[in-house]
């Protein structure tokens, strides 16, 4: 931001308003006839000077202006406040006008001036017309400014020419080469391309073609996915632990590679979205549908003791409405959780009802992050496949779907820490699981037994002799099952046989030990309980080895991933609103929906529930989901949003610099592209716009410093990821190995320190230590620190924006952080053994292989000057000398020492941490 | 320097030159639109309405985003220390006396204190315990304090207890989270973030806002305790270290010189200068003061951190040892970053919570030892910072999260093996010294058991608008923008505690 810009803005400020004073006296001579658009010139007013009193949070004196219908309708006087027509009979008017101070509006408040009342007159008159706000309204194809210009190469550039044109600004021409090259492959795949590609492109001759093959290469190099991934993983607050205080391990890195594999298949954005809101939803699933929902289990978890698992699940599911609201749709809907939104048309009841849709999943904040995905490994995976379609043939698809559903999601089992009405029982410490005592009882709840003729539960039991009862109805009920509890060290699976009932019923679990003393000692620890028909096909051939199939997969321990599985129909929850957005003050009971003023985007035929969800997010009517994934890839390339706020395009959110150009993009993106991610940004950096030379001239600086109008080409400090993978690259260390768990680059002592949880850093070994970041293991209360001071997301919520800021921090860290200094003695290294003879070649070498074009001489002279320095300092002090190369380099020498500074010193300059 | 060199050093100057008038001059504008404007807003905002960005002066300026700003008030404390006690010691052990509760020490727990509550640990009916301690009245103000802290008792006629405190989290991260940021939830800023956004940075070669941690542990809650939530990254709190590096990074790499680095940077910003010349962005320049700043926090930061050359009696007073890593090194720190500029200090001490469950986890002897460690350097904060005249503008505030029942507790149903409490969440103890708050006086009383408020009842919204008014800001005017509405440290609650103002 630069100096200047503010006071200019000013000036242009009282220019308008001198204008503006001349039209508003003019207009007080001769009453305008102009149409007043409610959009632009009444609604910015009621934001500023009415809502506080008359929206979405207070309606005083029974008036509010947030919706037409009460605008219209009639405030607790008893007549309405606006009348269309009639401006001088409007109680609005009158009271704008009145000079007794308790009646004249805005209260207390300064007096809307006279233009503004003059609007409001207008307005009235011509009938008091509502306008919906542009980002709530369907995208309609636009039509394409008729430019003609040399400059322009594709649709986008009309835009942006005919903008600039309006503006009286000149677009610049096109970057060099070398620039390009650079500029374009740090966007598209977030660092250096191949030698190859890179050689191909500089030495080609004709650059239009050349400049659309190098697009292509790297779109279709899996560097691709992995630099998108990193824009997502923000929108989807994916981290590797739970949250909270103790912060404990999340595996859920799978999700990581999923959006990666997704982005380098070029996935459809509607189809992205649908398998990670709904993934679970899919006849038989695949593991990868699956998968995709863990979008929505990267919400935190709260293992601390004594915390109520109900309150943290319903915080949860509060986040994820609020992220699917600001990271998908654009929209700030949080504020709707106590009240209606007090600018933007959402009631308060359509908050509740849209967290319907994600209010009936299995998770409840457990420890053990129920409901898990159990990935087997190849010769389980072929049990299972056997064990399936020997059910499909013996017991039927819908007996055989079940049986796969518990086996791959353990689900829908119920778990012991829901149990209530405890008797020597605790939920032990409170939310971990149930614990038994001698003479112990638990009810479970509400259980449907109809077609039931087993439980199978999971615990373990430290003492023998144990007998255990299920009682129904009553801790004294009729008994449906009675049997020994075997002892064991550790969780094991067990069933049980269950007289056969019809009926919801209240099941008990009653237990009594003889052999146990000491009453206080806790001898049954119970995980979940799962409620079902017997193993199907007893008198078919193969019975005895399926069933032991199942045993056997059941009992195993796979990788498993959080993913999201629906309550069965029989256990649905209710959902409420929240008075004031409190989880405890439950009010009215709501049903599933979308807000009123979007729902004409939801398909006739879609279910009520979250695929119905999906296919109203994904529906070329909804307004929202295409304008903000536009928007958020063009920021990723052009370094601002069209509409700067992406979290926010609602009526307090920034304006768009260009609507149009948004719109034209969004219908391309649904209509044109097919939602193909890997289309749009091909239209948007094969565009003029993109290809922009950046070097700000004069005229420019004084009319539009901060590129809103893209009279230059994007020129952004390298984001947190950006760097590393850069330096790493230039370094020639960077591993190129793809997915798996999160590594643990070097980092200084004592980042983590975690109460209550042994958890450590622990380095990764070999090409481990050289991944790209966003591989780096993620911890949301001690994030990787290089990654934080270069403005990285903490994870803790959907960050759609990251904010960038220029800090001494960040320069600590680039020039003295031992990962960095490491990849200085790298590249150091690289320099001296390729470089060439003499220090200034080696310096240009160095400098080619991250700006792909020559060092200008002044430059050169510069760090040749340090280099000189620091080799008379490492000859007189040899000792040193060791320090800087590191144990590992055996032949020490000044020159080499001298390189690792000037190589340090490289990798700090303002082009090397810049996309130019 | 080459031609080339020198033009493109001119250029940055007068550039530089440019800037600074120009943002002197907007600075005072925004200082005027905040004066007037915010008084103006404030009284008519609720959190949720507030008027066009326009009215809502963002005090954040990119290219200097911590040079010093004056608040829109007169504040009588110009920098905080906030010692913040991890794991939320027991007031009934140290400042809130009840001979009653020692009367009932073994008797069960009467049902009505248990009826409709939770509690973290605590199942099914435990006993009573009296104070494991010995309390006695200190000073002219008559204040109680256990012989937990023989010496901070001696302090007692220059602060002002809360003994009515309540908060509503019974679990250390949110009532860390709740106190500190304003939000039981992750994602807010902290009150330090809030302090330097308002205020900047006295000290341009230091953090504005520094952390340190003692007690082998950070805070439950993790680093977001001291993060800049929805503010930019740059006012978040900068963790020091008495032991290690005192900030991430600040230390040349091994085997380079001092002089390297200066020649390093040097080289840095002279090739930046050029490329200034060449492309005239703005962030350029950002980033050359942001190197030649860094180079300077090299100097200032390991300096002031180094408590090496405090004479002997300074040593002797905080009970410092120079070298390892202790809170009593910290609350030394804390007084020379203070000197130095800094505004806001949170120490953050772990260690504090006595279940009973485990000797260090016991009231009589885990807590004894924590008092210990604490009690000789707090008071030694107090009277040094007194002696150097900083105590009138320098506010102190201790306390932790929530306070600790007054029955003993029994996990699971079952009596822990040493005495302990559970967390409590009805009434604990703080206090606060110093930056205009009175002297010598106790606000806020419990029940003669200590279990609950009866009268000066305060939560942590009010604690958090007492210190801003302290540092001269009306808590319901001081906003920033996000997720469509203005937000501020205290919500929608809070009100200044009037009482112990002086």
């Amino acid at each position: 931001m630069i100096p200047g810009m503010k006071i200019f803005r000013s000036k242009k400020l009282i220019v308008i308003l001198v204008i503006l004073g001349v039209v508003v006296m003019g207009a007080f001579l001769m009453p305008s006839s102009d149409k007043v658009d409610f959009n632009t010139q009444i609604k910015p007013i009621l934001n500023k000077k009415c809502i506080s009193c008359h929206g979405g949070v207070k309606k005083q004196g029974g008036f509010s202006v947030l919706f037409h219908e009460e605008a219209l309708a009639a405030t607790k006087s008893g007549k309405p406040a606006i009348i269309p027509g009639d401006p001088d009979g409007s109680e609005m008017i009158k009271r704008l006008l009145s000079k007794d101070p308790e009646l004249r509006m805005p209260y207390k408040h300064e007096s809307l001036n006279e233009e503004e009342i003059d609007l409001f007159k207008r307005w009235i008159k011509q009938g008091a017309k509502w306008g919906d706000h542009w980002a709530y309204l369907p995208v309609k194809e636009v039509e394409i400014p008729d430019v003609s210009d040399d400059w322009v190469k594709n649709d986008i550039d009309k835009f942006i020419y005919a903008k600039l044109e309006e503006k009286k600004m000149k677009p610049s021409a096109e970057a060099d080469k070398a620039t390009l090259l650079r500029r374009l492959s740090l966007d598209l795949i977030g660092l250096a391309p191949s030698d190859q590609v890179m050689r191909r492109y500089l030495n080609s001759k004709d650059n239009d073609k050349a400049y659309e093959t190098l697009v292509d290469s790297l779109m279709a190099s899996p560097r691709f996915g992995e630099k998108w991934a990193s824009m997502w993983l923000d929108v989807a607050r994916y981290a590797d632990t739970k949250g909270y205080e103790s912060d404990g391990g999340r595996e859920v890195w799978k999700y990581r590679d999923w959006v990666i594999k997704a982005f380098n298949d070029d996935k459809p954005y509607n189809q992205f979205i649908t398998d990670q809101i709904a993934g679970d939803f899919y006849v038989n699933p695949t593991d990868e549908q699956y998968i995709a929902t863990a979008f929505h289990r990267n919400t935190m978890t709260n293992d601390e003791g004594g915390t109520n698992n109900e309150e943290f699940r319903v915080s949860a599911v509060l986040d994820r409405v609020n992220t699917t609201w600001e990271g998908l749709l654009s929209t700030t809907f949080a504020c709707v959780q106590c009240h209606s939104h007090p600018y933007d048309p959402f009631k308060h009841d359509e908050f509740y009802k849209f967290m319907a849709y994600f209010n009936n999943t299995r998770d409840e904040d457990l420890q053990s992050e129920y409901p898990l995905l159990r990935q087997y490994d190849d010769s389980l995976q072929r049990k299972l496949s056997g064990l399936t379609s020997w059910l499909k043939q013996n017991a039927g698809q819908e007996k055989a779907a079940e049986v796969y559903k518990f086996l791959k999601t353990g689900q829908p089992s119920i778990n012991s820490t829901t149990t209530d009405s405890l008797k020597n029982a605790v939920i032990g410490n409170n939310n971990i699981a149930l614990f038994f005592k001698n003479n112990a009882q638990a009810r479970i709840p509400a259980v449907d037994l109809k077609g039931v003729k087993q439980m199978i539960y999971r615990y373990s039991s430290n003492v023998p002799g144990g007998n255990m009862q299920l009682r129904m109805d009553n801790p004294n009920g009729p008994l449906i099952a009675s049997w020994k509890v075997p002892s064991g060290d550790k969780y094991q699976n067990l069933e049980v046989e269950i007289k056969p009932q019809t009926g919801i019923h209240d099941v008990y679990l009653v237990y009594q030990n003889p052999g146990i003393k000491n009453k206080d000692q806790f001898t049954v620890y119970f995980d979940w309980f799962y409620f079902s028909d017997s193993f199907p096909g007893k008198a078919k051939p193969g019975y005895a080895e399926n069933k032991a199939a199942f045993w056997t997969l059941l009992n195993s321990n796979p990788s498993s991933i959080p993913v999201m599985v629906e309550n069965p129909a029989n256990r649905q929850r209710k959902s409420y609103v929240f008075e004031r957005g409190a989880w405890i003050s439950k009010g009215k009971e709501v049903q599933v929906g979308v807000p009123k003023t979007l729902a004409y985007a939801m398909p006739k035929n879609a279910p009520k529930n979250r695929m119905g969800l999906a296919m109203w997010l994904t529906d070329s009517r909804n307004p929202l989901l295409s304008r903000t994934m536009v928007n958020r890839l063009w920021e990723q390339l052009f370094g601002t949003g069209i509409v700067e706020t992406l979290e926010d395009m609602g009526t307090q959110g920034m304006s768009p610099t260009h609507k149009e150009l948004l719109d034209h993009l969004s219908w391309q993106f649904m209509h044109q592209y097919k939602w193909s991610v890997k289309t749009l940004l091909k239209e948007m950096v094969m565009s003029a716009a993109y290809r922009q030379d950046s070097r700000l001239s004069e005229a420019v600086k004084e009319k539009d410093l901060f590129n809103h109008y893209y009279a230059r080409g994007p020129r952004t400090r390298l984001s947190a990821e950006q760097l590393r993978d850069q330096h790493l690259m230039a370094s020639g260390v960077l591993s190129t190995k793809m997915y798996g768990h999160g590594v643990m680059p070097w980092q200084p002592e004592g980042i983590w320190n975690s109460p209550y949880n042994g958890a450590k850093w622990e380095n990764s070994k070999g090409e481990d230590q050289y991944r790209r970041a966003i591989y780096t293991y993620w911890k949301r209360s001690a994030p990787y620190p290089s990654m934080i001071a270069f403005d990285g997301a903490q994870r803790v919520v959907c960050s759609p924006r990251r904010i960038r800021t220029n800090t001494p921090l960040q320069a600590l860290v680039t020039l003295n952080d031992e990962a960095y200094i490491e990849m200085a003695r790298h590249f150091a290294k690289r320099m001296e053994l390729e470089g060439g003879k003499d220090i200034g070649q080696k310096i240009s070498k160095g400098y080619q292989w991250v700006m792909y074009k020559p060092i200008a001489a002044p430059k050169l002279r510069i760090l040749d000057k340090l280099y000189l320095q620091a080799f008379n300092d490492y000859k007189k002090n040899p000792a040193k000398m060791g320090e800087i190369l590191g144990a590992e380099d055996k032949d020490k020498n000044p020159e080499k020492a001298a390189l690792v500074i000037v190589a340090n010193a490289m990798l700090n300059l303002d082009e090397v941490v810049t996309k130019n | 320097m080459t031609r080339d060199e020198l033009n493109a050093h001119r250029l940055v100057k007068e550039a530089k030159e440019t800037e600074l008038r120009s943002f002197t001059r907007r600075h005072f504008l925004k200082e005027s639109a905040m004066g007037l404007g915010a008084i103006a807003m404030g009284s008519l905002l609720g959190s949720c309405n507030f008027g066009a960005k326009t009215n809502n002066p963002v005090l954040y300026d990119p290219a200097h985003p911590l040079l010093p700003k004056s608040p829109p008030y007169f504040g009588k404390a110009k920098s905080v220390i906030y010692l913040h006690m991890a794991g939320a010691p027991s007031q009934l052990e140290l400042f809130d006396y009840k001979p009653e509760l020692m009367k009932m020490d073994g008797q069960d727990c009467p049902p009505s204190l248990l009826a409709g509550k939770k509690f973290a640990f605590i199942t099914g009916v435990p006993k009573m315990l009296g104070a494991q301690a010995q309390f006695a009245q200190h000073g002219q103000s008559r204040a109680w304090v256990s012989d937990n802290m023989p010496h901070f008792s001696t302090m007692v006629d220059e602060v002002s207890f809360l003994k009515a405190v309540s908060t509503d989290q019974f679990n250390h991260a949110p009532a860390q989270l709740l106190i500190h940021t304003g939000s039981a939830r992750l994602g807010r800023p902290s009150i330090g973030s809030w302090a330097t956004y308002g205020l900047g940075t006295e000290n341009q070669n230091l953090p504005g806002y520094v952390v340190l941690t003692s007690g082998g542990s950070f805070p439950d809650a993790g680093k977001s305790i001291w993060g800049s939530g929805f503010l930019p990254s740059v006012y978040q709190g900068v963790q020091c270290r008495s032991e290690g590096d005192p900030v991430l990074f600040i230390k040349d790499p091994h085997g380079m010189s001092r002089d390297l680095r200066k020649a390093s940077i040097d080289a840095i910003n002279a090739s930046n200068e050029l490329e200034y010349a060449n492309y005239n962005d703005p962030e350029i320049l950002s980033r050359i003061s942001q190197y030649e700043m860094a180079y300077r926090m090299q100097i200032s930061a390991p300096e002031v951190m180094n408590i090496n050359d405090e004479p002997a009696y300074i040593h002797e007073m905080y009970g410092t040892q120079p070298g390892k890593s202790s809170f009593a090194n910290n609350v030394l720190l804390a007084r020379k970053l203070v000197e130095k500029g800094v505004r806001f200090v949170q120490l953050f001490d772990w260690g504090w919570d006595a279940h009973g469950d485990g000797p260090n986890n016991s009231l009589n002897i885990g807590l004894k030892n924590k008092c210990r460690s604490t009690d000789k350097p707090i008071t030694a904060l107090l009277l040094d910072l007194k002696q150097r005249g900083l105590l009138d503008e320098t506010l102190v505030v201790w306390g932790g999260e929530f306070g600790r029942t007054p029955m003993m507790e029994n996990r699971n149903g079952i009596q822990n093996p040493y005495n302990g409490r559970d967390h409590h969440t009805e009434a604990f103890t703080m206090w606060m010294a110093g930056g205009g708050i009175k002297k010598g006086f106790t606000h806020g009383e419990t029940d003669e058991i200590g279990y609950s408020a009866l009268s000066g009842k305060v939560d942590p919204f009010d604690i958090q608008a007492t210190i801003l008014n302290q540092l001269g800001f009306n808590h319901e005017q001081f906003t920033y923008p996000f997720q469509g509405r203005p937000f501020r440290l205290t919500d929608v609650s809070g009100k200044v505690i009037q009482d112990i103002v002086a």
